[in-house]
């Protein structure tokens, strides 16, 4: 049957009426009509395209009992009839559009053809966004019913801003659906995004196992999976520029990644933060019960007066002190409890800060440094997100899936909040920047406590898109999630869903067959909606051409963690592979850990020339063992008890 | 209610001088019949109290079911004589694989009145076929009506006759007819077509044996028999029961099958009844004759309302 070929009449009746937006009609038993397929009704002067939403087929029987006589009472027998009963396919249709739109009318009684190429894209006014030579359309995927295979596009101007932005997907864990369409979507802006929008990057947090951690090695697809490319107009190819950012494990050295396979060192790189990074970002880390006024008067005292300050008090040194590190802050209270201790003389404040303020805060930076350590350095030194410098359709994935729960959100909150401003300020790099959030449900809850992370969503769904900052979330349980955040994504998908998901009152909309289509959707099948399209839509969308996780990590099997000098050597030949880990091991033996730590860091931070050289620098000239020679005390005088009698 | 498609035309009649109006008999989808009894001529030595004819069988092959309708209004009156408009549709559904497929249809519009009432309308009947109602009595409102109504069995009969023809010289394939082979010669002498009769309105016996008539069991059959009367055609004929009528109706399920009057028909009574057995499925309800009624028989009745012009 060709794709617009006539499938079916239009029917009205006193009980099933057209109305202007829904419209019921027949097809033959056998039509390649289903839930979601896009009609067209012709009539003289008007045509109606629509989306089926629902489906009914029922026979001339007036009462099962009558089938049962009909039968004998025996099943078998019943499928012997010698004719086969009159079956009606009948269903109901969504109306996507009216041309012309006014006047508005109830759906007239016509002639119902399949939609053809042309059809679906006046259907979803995507004439308005996909001519050539101004064309914002992303592709999403293909609108597949009765062999026709049209492509779908998104409109950037409501995908990325400004007229509407964000994504939010929901789908049941497990089927990579999520992880799939995000991954394609921003291939396909990648490659797709107008040149004359601006510049586009993506920040992803992995959050949970390898899901994006090969987004930069080339995935198997097949024959249907290319096929798919090519009607979308896209290449089939793995992100181009991809970085991978990973806090270090405890130990200092050893990434907490499941990339750690050295032939993918080239492009991972430590996240590290010093005290100035985290001690701006406290209040994520502090409850409201944590941080009262008090302490957060004396948390602002340190941003303000001390961290990254030369700060001189002479109750606490003679010279002035350079708190730059947990290290450094550790021993910048150590002196005021000394100096409380010995020469307060009983009074409990210091620069007006009680003591148990300056103890509470004290417990809970340290808490900090040793929960997130492997995030935070003693040396102060960042290695950070390239701020004012990210690359156009540059891919950055920060890796938290290893990391305590309350420092994810540390790493996220400082992310968007440094993205955020260096968006306000327009000197990121880039003019748009995707930020792309799994487990939404668990930083944005609907319920539970508020919370920096969840205000600071809010805030970037509600906000984000005047400055190019774009929000992709997705979760398991899109009713579990903040509804303002949700509302906010001009743009959702839904992939696979629970039953328990789609029976809450967020998916009343929708139609019973739309629901339980979306219960058994298979992967690679996605329902959109989307500011242009009147009604959900269900597409298919290839898989994305990069390395799945699982496979990844068979590929690329994690290393083991190394002994210390080992992971040096390893870290150092990412930057020069002709270093050996004989000649790190003989460079560092004997040396302090930390001090390696830091000439490490300072190496991969500058990635000099000569690396060897460079890290033999910073590690500084060798203080040699000394044996001490001299006599010693000499012992004392041998005198005679005085008291011996 | 008034059909839409006739609304022009009763405008057209009423601009003629004729006085409007709008009747729709209740029964004006069935056929008149008078009861009676007229004794027919056993042709086999079975009791009337009828046998056992065997297990259902499935039609083997092709099948076709051939019936029609009628639908007939008062327009106008022409002084005390009514204008009577009728459509009258026959048509055939051939039955392969399972499934019906309309193989014939014809449909007539018919304008039934007096003559000088005709006379006075010509011009206007586009599309209506006239048929002039006798004058040799005066205009009686109520006979005149009846005359009208019989104009309109008799043009729906000549229609099923003609549509079954064309059926014919298309296919060879077994036809059941709704109602009486004995309409047409043509009809009578096929070999392969088959009459079923719903109305028991004549009946074949009386006293004793009409009481064994009528009280035969499910799947027992009646000895074949050669009706006496009125009909243009001899056929053979029998009574079958379809299902069981005991605590219900004297002819629940109770149909009169008429084929060819051959020695053949004679052999192959008791085959055509177990192939008729098989057709009680599916059940026509919610139709209230679905105990007579076959399947193939109604979809037909049913493609003809839907399929016609309302």
């Amino acid at each position: 049957m060709s794709a617009s070929s006539l499938i079916g009449r239009v029917v009205a009746t006193e009980l099933k009426p057209s109305t202007p937006h829904q419209f019921h009609f027949w097809t033959a038993r056998e039509s390649p009509v289903g839930i979601g397929a896009i009609v067209r009704v012709d009539t003289p002067g008007r045509q109606v395209l629509g989306i089926v939403t629902d489906g009914f087929a029922y026979s001339d029987l007036l009462t099962p009992i009558h089938d049962v006589i009909g039968a004998d009472g025996d099943p078998a027998a019943a499928a012997h009839a010698p004719t086969e009963r009159s079956e009606i396919r009948l269903y109901s249709a969504a109306v996507l559009r009216q041309i012309p739109e006014e006047p508005l009318q109830p759906v007239p009684l016509g002639e119902v053809h399949l939609a053809g190429d042309a059809d679906v894209i006046t259907a979803l006014r995507m004439d308005a966004f996909t001519q050539p030579g101004r064309s914002t359309g992303i592709p999403v995927g293909v609108y597949a019913a009765g062999g026709l295979e049209s492509p779908i596009y998104l409109d950037a101007d409501f995908l990325l801003g400004p007229e509407a932005a964000h994504v939010n997907i929901t789908g049941v864990s497990g089927l990579a659906t999520k992880t799939s369409a995000v991954a394609f979507l921003l291939s396909s802006i990648f490659q797709t995004f107008p040149a004359q929008k601006g510049s586009v990057a993506a920040v992803c947090f992995n959050v949970k196992g390898p899901d994006l951690c090969f987004l930069d090695q080339p995935g198997e697809l097949s024959d249907q999976d290319r096929r798919l490319y090519q009607r979308l107009g896209l290449a089939a190819e793995p992100f181009r520029e991809v970085r991978y950012y990973a806090p270090y494990k405890p130990d200092g050295i050893n990434l907490n990644t499941l990339r750690t396979h050295e032939s993918l060192a080239g492009n991972t790189v430590p996240l590290v933060w010093g005290l100035r990074e985290v001690l701006d970002y406290a209040e994520v880390l502090l409850n409201k019960d944590d941080v009262d006024a008090k302490a957060g008067a004396f948390i602002d005292f340190l941003a303000e007066r001390v961290v990254g300050r030369s700060f001189h008090d002479v109750t606490l040194s003679d010279q002035p002190l350079e708190v730059r590190s947990f290290a450094d802050l550790e021993d910048f209270f150590r002196r005021i409890f000394e100096f409380m201790e010995v020469q307060s003389k009983g009074s409990e404040v210091w620069r007006n800060h009680h003591m148990a303020t300056i103890r509470k805060v004290r417990n809970r930076l340290g808490n900090i440094s040793v929960r997130a350590k492997g995030l935070v350095t003693d040396d102060g030194q960042a290695s950070d997100l390239p701020w004012g410098r990210m690359p156009d359709r540059s891919l950055h994935v920060v890796d938290v899936a290893g990391l305590d729960p309350l420092v994810q959100d540390l790493v996220f909150a400082r992310i968007v909040s440094k993205l955020r401003e260096h968006l306000e300020r327009r000197d990121l790099g880039v003019d748009h920047v995707v930020v792309f959030v799994d487990e939404l449900n668990k930083y944005a809850p609907s319920d539970g406590q508020d919370t920096y992370v969840r205000r600071m969503l809010l805030d970037l769904s509600e906000r984000g898109r005047y400055l190019g900052l774009v929000l992709f979330s997705a979760q398991q349980f899109r009713s579990q999630v903040l509804r303002r955040v949700v509302g906010n994504a001009g743009t959702a998908l839904f992939g696979r869903m629970d039953m328990d998901e789609i029976a809450t009152p967020g998916y009343a909309t929708l139609s019973p067959a739309t629901k339980a289509k979306l219960a058994a959707l298979p992967k690679g099948e996605l329902m959109v909606r989307h500011p242009h399209f009147t009604q959900p839509l269900f597409l298919r969308f290839p898989r994305p051409a990069v390395m799945a996780g699982r496979v990844g990590v068979e590929r690329f099997p994690p290393s083991p963690d190394l002994p210390f000098a080992q992971a040096v050597a390893r870290q150092l030949r990412a930057l020069d592979s002709a270093i050996t880990a004989a000649r790190i091991e003989a460079l560092i033996d004997g040396r302090r850990e930390d001090d390696v730590r830091r000439a490490l860091h300072a190496t991969r931070r500058t990635h000099p020339d000569n690396v060897l050289a460079f890290f033999s620098a910073q590690l500084g000239k060798r203080v040699e063992r000394e044996v001490a020679t001299g006599k010693g005390v000499t012992g004392l005088k041998k005198v005679g008890d005085p008291y011996e009698r | 209610m008034s059909t839409r498609s006739w609304t022009r035309l009763r405008r057209a009649v009423a601009a003629c001088g004729f006085t409007p109006a709008t009747w729709i008999p209740a029964a004006s989808e069935g056929r008149a019949e008078e009861a009676t009894i007229r004794p027919a001529r056993l042709l086999e030595d079975l009791p009337i109290s009828g046998h056992a004819v065997g297990a259902a069988e499935p039609w083997p092959g092709t099948l076709a079911f051939l019936d029609g309708t009628q639908r007939y209004e008062v327009m106008a009156y022409a002084g005390a004589s009514p204008v009577v408009v009728a459509e009258i549709a026959a048509g055939v559904l051939e039955r392969r694989d399972r499934q019906l497929h309309v193989a014939e249809v014809a449909r007539r519009r018919l304008v039934i009145a007096r003559p000088a009432v005709l006379s006075r309308l010509d011009g206007i009947l586009e599309g209506h076929i006239a048929v002039a109602l006798p004058e040799d009595e005066p205009a009686h409102p109520v006979h005149d009506f009846q005359l009208a109504r019989r104009e309109v069995d008799t043009e729906r009969g000549r229609l099923e006759v003609e549509v079954g023809r064309r059926y014919r010289s298309a296919s060879g394939a077994w036809l059941i007819v709704d109602g009486s082979l004995g309409e047409s010669l043509q009809w009578a002498s096929d070999p392969r077509m088959v009459g079923i009769s719903k109305s028991h309105a004549t009946l074949p016996f009386s006293d004793r044996d009409l009481e064994q008539y009528l009280r035969l069991p499910a799947g027992y059959r009646s000895p074949v028999f050669q009706p006496a009367g009125h009909q243009v055609a001899p056929v053979y004929s029998w009574a079958l029961r379809l299902w069981p009528w005991e605590g219900k109706d004297l002819l629940h399920g109770l149909i009169r099958v008429e084929a060819a009057p051959t020695a053949e028909t004679l052999a192959l009574a008791d085959q055509l009844s177990r192939w008729l057995l098989a057709e009680r499925a599916p059940v026509s309800t919610p139709d209230p004759r679905w105990d007579r009624l076959l399947y193939g028989i109604r979809a037909v009745e049913e493609y003809l309302r839907a399929s016609g012009e309302r």
